[in-house]
């Protein structure tokens, strides 16, 4: 084989030769010999042609390449020979190098990613507070912050937000953002079409105009240029459209694609019941800033700790208890590393993520050691192959490097059909962790880095399955009976056990949160969240809903359950002083709340129409409050001091309930307290919710049609309280899923890997097994033989599996709920799952080795 | 077999001396690796054979070197064949090389002849 790049050269060397060879003869001829004795003499002279062309060839210097080439074909050809070995080997590698670049690449695209931005390394996230920074801040210390300019070039303000988008009556609501007006300058970015929002689009006053990004530009406007100054209406309002954002920047709130960006001065314009953000009180703002040139984050931190204090006073307000006052002022700031932007997702991501990555690693071992066993099956296959090449001549060096090329070849076309893999199965795990509520979106086309892992994690690889079975496969005479082996067979089973734990703790936690009694039916219950403010709601909005055939119960509240946000004041029984902070969980709710939701009352009544303004203030406490702040009392009838949202107020406690989850499953219930959401006079949210029979679809639409009618200039969305409280399990069912599907995985390949090593012993031993059965064994001694040594290979598996477990459950134990990472029934059904599969697995090579004919078998030697 | 007659008239050639002999032969004018190993043997007065196994990986690295350069020409007999050529390099390389080779055989020979080398002292 000739590397063909060469063919020039090597015609011309073999021209060479044989012109050589011509003047030998021809010399010769004039000496006087006979033609052909001249042409022998002249070959004989010359010697060997094939041997002189080699030598000289190394001169060229691109013998190793040469050779590689060589390699490659040889190593191609064998793959074509045995076309099972190798779809079994590629798959393998395919799987494991997929499921690892999956996982890495979100993990990128979460954590890694810069921003499309300018210079994103100097970008720094502005934090607030004294011991635990907050990473929200309020409107005006943004501005504030902006105003420095002797310390930043710029701060750029943002956050969230859905714009309701459209005409009267068909709404839709459109992902995007609320930012300050320097945040475009700060991030660096060019407008593809148009300009980006300035500094003074965010004044009092200032024209509602958007930002669109180029997404969004493509899909409502086909990319038109007349885009540019159309109107839009949000939330009624008519809104300008003056600008593309770049192509690529979708906002700097990672995996939130923002399709709209406003200035946040034009709140109180397009949705006048939230103006109420732009005061002092409201943190909701993540802040991106960029140091002055010259200026280092020690330095603006430093010269921010002299200058807060002044600025301070502007941006707290006084009607704040003189403690919240004191401690805004005395909070520091904190820059951290801000060029990969802001997401809430990776406080709950990070870790799970992390341990997804384990998991594919160890994914990716078993499949190593999968692919490890079968190379050194197959090379005791070719021992007589590697021995004649050895006798023939062939160096022992060449030999191990021709082996290895052949286990790079098959790592490099599994890591190519992986990345394919990892593709797809990047935008299953987007699927799992979004949902139409918050929906996650990420760029996942893979980049530099994610390709640099999948070739890192390729050749990685290779190096492991390759280099035993290389050094194994030139050493000319194999050990019959290999330790080897057993021995991967062995670690795949084991790191298995590790996953298959693994999985049964995950689907345990996640059994458990659905098993969690949340003080509520979350089943057929719809609920519809409103825009506007309390004032404007429409009184008769629950008899409307009411009336809508299948609804049973209806009502309205602040807050639902694990809807995300939860309202929070201070409130203790009258007589005793106010606590500086917050004690009680707050839900304004209507008459029928409780019933609605089938909240258990435990006693006194529930809320009427008549507790409305004119009346005396009423609420109704949960159990953990009446327990803590009443002990064995009957609460019924006391009184309450209480701050309901910065106003003080005396309530009269009518009932007490049973608890209910408020934040999270996994938090325990938390004293709360219900208060009539009619005596309630601030812009405050609203949620309508409908205790429904029979078809929730079709009653999701008649009420939609229903609430529609009533406010047409909202969107209404009807969503389901049971898909609210899923909302809140997102991480844990991810984690569930995909450990539960690579453990799959790993069981699978390590069955394979078991099969495998059983059927190759069987074939080896195909005489020992006649003889004893020539002996008079039985097929069924024979069968429970074979069965045998898989089960001491699990057994021995387990061992090796079992210590790993206590160091992984250190890696877990957050992640859990309701049962200790050594949970002792889980471990005991992964082992005995285990085993059941590897039974099975051993079945088939088993039951050949019952059939062996000892006739044949004896014959064969 | 027929080793250990060869081994009477012909003397194996250590790498740099063949490089060195090509050079040298080169310096009279362009030839073909026929034609060097014909005049390194006659030169030599057939002492000294050069093996092709030698001879041609010599020529191929010393124009990797840039010593040598080749063409295609036609012989006297009509037959295409590869002649090389020396270059600067190969002139500069030829001189210093030579140099050094002329000084390291009269060191051996004084080392082989001690009584003239005596002489000299």
């Amino acid at each position: 084989m000739k590397w063909p790049l060469w063919g020039r050269r090597n015609r011309e060397l073999e021209e060479e030769i044989r012109a050589h060879l011509a003047m030998a003869a021809h010399d010769r001829i004039e000496r006087g010999e006979t033609p052909e004795s001249a042409e022998q003499g002249a070959q004989r002279q010359f010697g060997n042609v094939a041997l002189v062309q080699e030598t000289t060839r190394e001169m060229w210097g691109w013998r190793w390449l040469e050779r590689l080439w060589q390699d490659l074909r040889y190593g191609l050809r064998g793959m074509r020979r045995a076309p099972g070995f190798t779809a079994v080997a590629v798959a393998s590698v395919a799987l494991g190098i997929g499921a690892n670049t999956a996982i890495f690449s979100l993990f990128d695209a979460l954590m890694l990613k810069s921003l499309p931005v300018r210079d994103p390394g100097s970008l720094y996230l502005v934090g607030l507070g004294v011991d635990n920074p907050m990473e929200s801040l309020s409107y005006r210390i943004v501005r504030a912050l902006a105003e420095r300019k002797e310390i930043f070039f710029g701060v750029a303000g943002f956050s969230r937000w859905i714009f309701p988008v459209g005409p009267s009556g068909a709404i839709r609501n459109t992902p995007g953002a609320l930012v300050t007006g320097e945040f475009y300058e700060t991030l660096g970015l060019q407008p593809a079409a148009g300009r980006l929002l300035m500094p003074a689009d965010d004044e009092p006053g200032a024209a509602p105009v958007a930002v669109i990004s180029d997404g969004y530009w493509e899909r409502s406007f086909s990319r038109s240029p007349d885009a540019l100054g159309k109107t839009i209406r949000i939330g009624g309002v008519p809104v300008t459209i003056v600008g593309v954002a770049p192509r690529g920047f979708t906002g700097a709130n990672v995996g939130a694609v923002a399709d709209i960006s406003m200035a946040a001065s034009t709140l109180p314009l397009i949705k006048p019941e939230a103006a109420a953000l732009l005061g002092p009180g409201n943190v909701w703002l993540r802040a991106l800033a960029r140091l002055r040139g010259g200026i280092s984050a020690s330095q603006a931190t430093a010269r921010l700790a002299t200058v807060w204090p002044g600025m301070a006073e502007r941006v707290v307000s006084p009607t704040w208890p003189r403690d919240r006052q004191r401690e805004i002022i005395d909070a520091r700031f904190v820059l951290k590393p801000g060029g990969t932007g802001w997401t809430y997702l990776r406080q709950i991501y990070r870790r799970p993520l992390l341990v997804l990555l384990g998991v594919t690693g160890i994914v990716l071992l078993i499949a190593c050691a999968n692919v490890a066993t079968l190379l050194l099956s197959r090379a005791a296959a070719r021992q007589k192959e590697i021995a004649i090449r050895l006798a023939i001549g062939a160096a022992r060096a060449r030999i191990v490097r021709q082996l290895f090329t052949e286990s790079a070849l098959l790592a490099a076309a599994g890591g190519t059909i992986g990345i394919g893999l990892a593709w797809v199965l990047s935008l299953v795990l987007l699927n799992l962790v979004s949902s139409e509520r918050l929906p996650v979106m990420f760029d996942l086309a893979p980049n530099g880095r994610v390709l640099a892992f999948t070739t890192t994690a390729a050749m990685a690889t290779a190096l492991l399955f390759g280099l035993a079975p290389a050094l194994h496969g030139a050493s000319a005479v194999i050990r019959r009976r290999s330790r080897i082996l057993p021995t991967l067979v062995s670690v795949q089973v084991g790191l298995s056990l590790l996953l298959l734990i693994g999985a049964g703790l995950f689907e345990g936690t996640l059994r458990n949160l659905e098993n969690v009694d949340p003080g509520f039916q979350r089943e057929a219950v719809l609920l519809v969240d409103l825009e506007g403010r309390r004032n404007t709601v429409p009184r008769d909005l629950v008899e409307t809903l009411l009336r809508v055939p299948g609804v049973i119960a209806a009502s309205i509240s602040t807050h639902t359950p694990l809807s995300g946000s939860t309202w929070s004041d201070p409130a203790v029984p009258a007589g005793q002083p106010l606590p500086k902070r917050d004690n009680a969980v707050f839900n304004g709710a209507g008459p029928g709340f409780l019933e609605t939701m089938q909240i258990r009352l435990l006693a006194g009544r529930d809320f009427s129409e008549h507790d409305g303004p004119g009346s005396v203030q009423v609420a109704i406490v949960n159990e953990a409050y009446a327990r803590r702040y009443f002990g064995n009392r009957d609460p019924v009838g006391q009184h309450l001091s209480a701050m309901v949202r910065g106003k003080a107020a005396d309530l009269e406690i009518i009932g007490v309930t049973r608890n209910t989850v408020h934040s999270g499953l996994r938090v325990p219930p938390y004293p709360g307290i219900y208060v009539s959401y009619f005596q309630l006079q601030d812009d405050i949210p609203s949620t309508l919710e409908a205790r429904v029979r029979g078809q929730l679809g079709q009653a999701a639409h008649a009420i939609r049609e229903a609430v529609q009618a009533k406010l047409p200039e909202s969107s209404v969305e009807v969503r389901a309280l049971s898909e609210q409280v899923e909302a809140t399990m997102t991480q844990e069912r991810m984690l569930a899923t995909l450990a539960s599907g690579f453990s799959a995985l790993a069981l699978l390949l390590a069955c394979v890997g078991l099969y495998g090593l059983l059927h190759y012993s069987v074939a080896q031993r195909t005489r020992e097994i006649g003889i004893r059965m020539a002996l008079g064994a039985r097929q069924g001694g024979v069968i429970g033989m074979e069965l045998g040594r898989a089960i001491r290979l699990v057994l021995a598996g387990i061992a090796l599996g079992l210590p790993g477990v206590w160091i992984a459950s250190r890696w877990v134990k957050s992640l859990l709920f309701g049962l200790a990472p050594t949970d002792p029934a889980t471990i005991a059904g992964a082992a005995l799952l285990l085993v059941i599969a590897a039974l099975a697995a051993a079945y088939l090579p088993a039951r050949g080795a019952a059939r062996v004919d000892p006739m044949i078998a004896l014959r064969e030697e | 077999m027929a080793k250990g007659e060869a081994y009477q008239n012909r003397i194996e050639l250590v790498q740099g001396t063949l490089d060195l002999l090509v050079l040298q032969t080169l310096l009279w004018g362009a030839q073909h690796g026929y034609g060097i190993a014909q005049a390194i043997r006659s030169g030599s007065g057939d002492v000294l054979q050069v093996e092709t196994g030698s001879l041609y990986p010599a020529l191929h690295r010393l124009e990797k070197q840039g010593w040598i350069k080749s063409e295609w020409r036609t012989t006297e007999n009509k037959q295409r064949a590869k002649y090389y050529q020396l270059t600067a390099a190969g002139k500069k390389q030829l001189a210093s090389e030579g140099e050094r080779w002329r000084r390291v055989t009269a060191a051996i020979a004084s080392l082989m002849e001690p009584r003239e080398s005596g002489g000299a002292l």
